[in-house]
């Protein structure tokens, strides 16, 4: 009974419990000892490839992206800086209406109850418009279709329909660029 | 534990010190951009998957843990954007599919001299992404079994198939080129 590669691979990747068992086997199957050295060989041909060096330096690359100008922190999202802002702006009110008090005492500045009131003014205003609007009168006259459609004209106005449906398709098409492209 | 330098750095960097943040670029950009390379194959997507590993990190840095490597911490982010951007280029992933079809059915091509590392470097980039990844972190990166399983979010039994596996192939594909 040999040993299975996932034995080997385990073994050689020291991932295994069975070291004694498998050391012994080892040492006694020549087969298995020549798979393994196999494995060995791969093993050491896979790691002896040769660090490559870059064509250019990443860090002067980097340094002069404008993602890495600010601190990142500060460009991590733009709802972390709006939440900032707000809290910035709550925090300084008190202390813009102290500094501005005594400016905004000579100067007339409506209060809120004021501001909704106009609203409402214009509010009711404009349902009362909507109550007394009513639609301009049209001549039926004018909508009046021509009480018998002959063949010939229906076909004409479909072919006429069908010609301006192609040329705006292929204006709309035209040299649009492909995007598989 | 982060060495004394990476770790100043790392607190200055958090602080918005750049500069600092550019000494830990120069240390480790080689690094990174070698786990970046032998997942990509490809120079210029390898450097400009590095920046990005970079720029992940330096967005990152608040959550390192100053008690870790910095090294490893960073070259694992690599290993798992170029996974992203590999398994995200579904048609380059079935060319390589078609490709290492292609070499089976024509063992002539791998009879061309080449440099032996050149041919590991051709073998591993031929390996489905799922593969390359894991012998990535085993390899390279030196991590046990169970840290790629919670790298990677995948059962321990898949990284165990997916490496033991890649080997195959990874043996298969050597030893034909010899």
């Amino acid at each position: 009974m040999h040993l299975t590669d996932e034995q080997l691979n385990e073994y050689l990747d020291n991932e295994t419990t069975e070291h004694v068992e498998i050391e012994s086997h080892l040492s006694t199957c020549d087969e298995c000892a020549a798979r393994l050295s196999a494995l060995q060989t791969l093993f050491a041909e896979i790691e002896s490839l040769p660090e490559l060096t870059l064509s250019q330096d990443l860090a002067a690359r980097l340094l002069t992206t404008p993602s890495l100008q600010l601190p990142r922190w500060l460009t991590l999202t733009v709802t972390l800086q709006a939440i900032a802002a707000l809290i910035a702006i709550i925090f300084a009110i008190p202390f813009i209406t102290q500094y501005l008090t005594p400016v905004l005492q000579t100067v007339y500045v409506p209060s809120l109850s004021d501001v909704l009131i106009e609203i409402q003014m214009y509010f009711v205003m404009w349902m009362q418009s909507i109550q007394s609007f009513q639609l301009p009168i049209i001549s039926t006259e004018i909508l009046t279709l021509p009480k018998e459609i002959s063949p010939a004209m229906l076909s004409v106005s479909l072919l006429g329909i069908f010609i301006i449906w192609l040329i705006g398709n292929w204006w709309l098409l035209w040299k649009r660029p492909n995007p598989l492209t | 534990m982060a060495a004394s330098t990476d770790r100043e750095l790392i607190v200055r960097a958090r602080r918005g010190d750049r500069n600092a943040f550019g000494e830990l670029v120069t240390c480790y950009q080689t690094s990174v951009f070698n786990v970046c390379y032998r997942l990509l194959h490809e120079r210029g997507e390898a450097e400009d998957l590095a920046q990005e590993t970079f720029m992940r990190a330096y967005d990152r840095l608040h959550i390192f843990d100053l008690e870790r490597e910095f090294g490893p911490w960073i070259r694992r982010i690599a290993a798992n954007l170029c996974l992203n951007y590999l398994e995200s280029r579904k048609l380059t992933a079935q060319l390589d599919e078609e490709r290492d079809a292609d070499d089976n059915a024509r063992p002539e091509k791998q009879i061309e001299v080449k440099e032996r590392s050149e041919h590991i470097r051709d073998a591993l980039s031929s390996l489905p992404p799922h593969y390359r990844i894991v012998v990535e972190l085993r390899h390279y990166q030196e991590l046990s079994y169970d840290e790629i399983a919670a790298e990677l979010n995948i059962p321990l039994s898949d990284v165990k198939s997916h490496l033991f596996r890649a080997r195959k192939l990874l043996a298969e594909k050597l030893h034909a080129s010899d």
